[in-house]
């Protein structure tokens, strides 16, 4: 699903040389794996991930996406994938207080030009299966920190992605809300979707089907 | 993202920040305010000069000798000046037969008294002619012919005012009531005989104005003041004198004079002029505008206000532009993460770009609608007053002034909008 030949990322600096994130990344995904991308600070792990999300393209190499390179993608062609093909997780949720639970899940499916009524029933059924049913109507700012998580895991899920990145998801949870969350990540591998996951907790590492190990820009195993 | 949706969010945003938006929609409205006022003074004014040139005809002009006050220099207002006479408005009627018309008028004024009833009033001395300048009335009886002047006949017609089909509130309160006015409605002079001065007059017509609301004269404001009784010139010429008027002594006012056609106004303007020096040695000091000249002079003070309300309401809508373009550029920055966030979700620039637009519009156009509930309020309110430019307000004026402040919310937000857009994804989500 996943192939990357010498990704590299430099950073531009004010100053003669840039900063070297990515020093020359080759490894693949395959469809339906559950990756987890680890390594300490600065290592890279989520520079990779932005531009495996379509953030950010790489300095040089190739990032071939399904078979097509995206790495010299337009940024609308890039907005474009990030709202159909992936979804993301965010450590710090991410969502916008001022709208709903609800209104929140239905973002990128009112981006993507879905009926307003239909994008209303998916977003419930959405909230139904991470467990929110109840909350629908609340604001992110009344929901607890693993409430708000499974609201971010449900807004990845609107558009049907064929890729889930997860950065740090249980970084601001407590270790039960960790688990459900990382139960949750897991029900949805089983169920065909490729997740790639950053951390640093090696024990959160364990329960992925593969742990690609960084440090200064490289893959080390 | 469909725009029932980007609406609803910019609306959203609006309502959360009460004091920002209602700020906003303050600088707006006044300028919807006065983009309103001028509106209305222009098309009252496009409007009146165009009717006014319609019942007075394209062709008209007035010839008259120049008053003492317009003269410039001393010497001038001192000098002995000819006046013009009614044999000079026969004489052009008579080298000129092709002339439409050719009026002279005269003023003076009387004590006029019939039974108990007694009340000064201006008289107007015509000929015949007189009636081809903008009839608008309704006569009874009959009006002054030709034989009336060639015989010095001791008639005159009444001209009763018409009155309004809803009466505006101002004349309830200020309008004063006008006796004469009054006493011919109600006491049918129509064959009766009144005395003027020293001498017995038969009422031999009277001419009923139509309503208010209908006649065009209310919403002109051209014509000079208007006497309300109507007499034989020759007669006036010699029983009252010329006492209300500017003329000298043995003159007459002016003559008003229709060249049929407003091709035809400076060629007879030239020729009139000619004919008249010519009569009068060069001696006579005068003074020929045409309908359009007077028309211009007349709203030259409208123009002047019609240009400060422009200026305020040009400058409000500035104030509220920029206000506008600090609120969005302030929102931007506070709002990096949110922008950040619907990046990442998949929104492209343009997603963004329009957002941030349709928020300023719906500024703008809150605003507006503001704005256009106060002036049409204070529209109204100067229209009950009797302020007559006030009642040519058109229902496109609200659409016209709405739009403008749109416009300006769409352009105000177009730089932020475009800063917005471009921020770094990454960068922006990153931003705390």
């Amino acid at each position: 699903m996943i192939k990357c030949e010498n990704l590299q990322k430099v950073y531009p600096l004010k100053k003669l040389h840039g900063y070297p994130a990515l020093k020359g990344l080759d490894f693949s995904i395959e469809e339906g794996e559950f990756a987890a991308i680890t390594g300490p600070s600065g290592c890279g792990k989520s520079t990779l991930l932005n531009i495996l999300g379509f953030l950010d393209n790489p300095s040089s190499g190739h990032y071939l996406f399904r078979g097509r390179n995206v790495s010299t993608f337009s940024d609308s062609e890039r907005s474009h994938l990030r709202l159909s093909e992936v979804g993301f997780v965010f450590q710090s949720f991410n969502l916008l207080p001022r709208f709903s639970a609800l209104d929140n899940v239905r973002l990128p499916m009112l981006y993507l030009g879905t009926d307003s009524d239909e994008s209303r029933v998916k977003a419930a059924a959405l909230l139904e299966r991470v467990g929110l049913a109840d909350k629908a109507d609340h604001s992110p700012l009344e929901l607890s920190g693993g409430e708000r998580q499974r609201v971010g895991v449900a807004r990845a899920l609107a558009n049907d992605p064929k890729l889930l990145l997860a950065d740090e998801p249980t970084g601001n949870l407590d270790s039960k809300n960790g688990v459900e969350v990382m139960a949750l990540l897991k029900d949805l591998n089983a169920a065909g979707l490729t997740v790639i996951m950053v951390t640093h907790d090696m024990a959160l590492a364990k329960a992925a089907s593969r742990v690609i190990r960084m440090k200064d820009g490289l893959i080390e195993a | 993202m469909r725009l029932s949706e980007s609406l609803r969010t910019g609306a959203l945003e609006i309502y959360h920040h009460k004091m920002r938006s209602f700020l906003t929609f303050f600088a707006i409205s006044i300028g919807v305010i006065s983009i309103m006022y001028s509106l209305t003074l222009t098309y009252s004014m496009s409007t009146a000069t165009k009717n006014a040139l319609n019942v007075a005809g394209h062709g008209r002009m007035l010839v008259q000798t120049r008053r003492y006050y317009q003269e410039t220099t001393s010497m001038d207002k001192k000098e002995a000046r000819d006046s013009l006479t009614l044999e000079d408005a026969l004489a052009i009627r008579k080298i000129f037969p092709d002339l439409p018309m050719v009026s002279p008028l005269m003023f003076s004024g009387v004590e006029f008294s019939h039974q108990d009833f007694n009340d000064w009033n201006g008289v107007a001395g015509i000929t015949p002619e007189w009636k081809k300048r903008g009839w608008i009335y309704k006569v009874h009886g009959r009006f002054i012919n030709q034989h009336d002047v060639d015989t010095y006949a001791r008639v005159c017609v009444l001209i009763q005012r018409g009155g309004w089909f809803k009466k505006p509130q101002w004349m309830k309160f200020y309008g004063w009531t006008d006796e004469f006015q009054g006493y011919i409605k109600h006491n049918g002079l129509l064959g009766k005989t009144v005395r003027m001065g020293d001498n017995l007059y038969t009422v031999i017509g009277i001419l009923e104005e139509p309503p208010l609301e209908k006649n065009p004269k209310t919403f002109l404001d051209i014509e000079e003041w208007e006497a309300r009784i109507l007499v034989p010139i020759t007669t006036m010429q010699r029983l009252m004198g010329n006492r209300w008027g500017w003329a000298e002594e043995g003159g007459i006012e002016s003559i008003q004079v229709d060249a049929g056609s407003e091709r035809m106004v400076p060629v007879y303007k030239r020729r009139i002029e000619k004919v008249l020096q010519a009569r009068h040695g060069g001696r006579l000091r005068l003074d020929i505008k045409d309908f359009g000249e007077i028309i211009k002079t007349k709203l030259t003070d409208k123009h002047r206000t019609m240009y400060i309300m422009m200026v305020i309401g040009a400058i409000a809508i500035l104030a509220g532009g920029i206000g506008i373009m600090n609120v969005t550029l302030a929102t931007i920055y506070s709002r990096i993460k949110e922008i950040g966030i619907r990046r990442s979700i998949g929104a492209t620039r343009g997603d963004i770009m329009m957002q941030f637009l349709i928020e300023a519009m719906l500024l703008g156009f809150f605003g507006g609608i503001a704005g256009i509930l106060i002036s049409m309020s204070g529209i109204q309110y100067l229209a009950s007053k009797g302020d007559t430019d006030m009642m040519m307000v058109q229902w496109w004026m609200p659409l016209v002034a709405v739009l403008f402040a749109v416009m300006t919310g769409f352009l105000a937000a177009l730089y932020p909008a475009y800063q917005a857009s471009k921020l770094d994804p990454v960068e922006a989500l990153r931003y705390e």
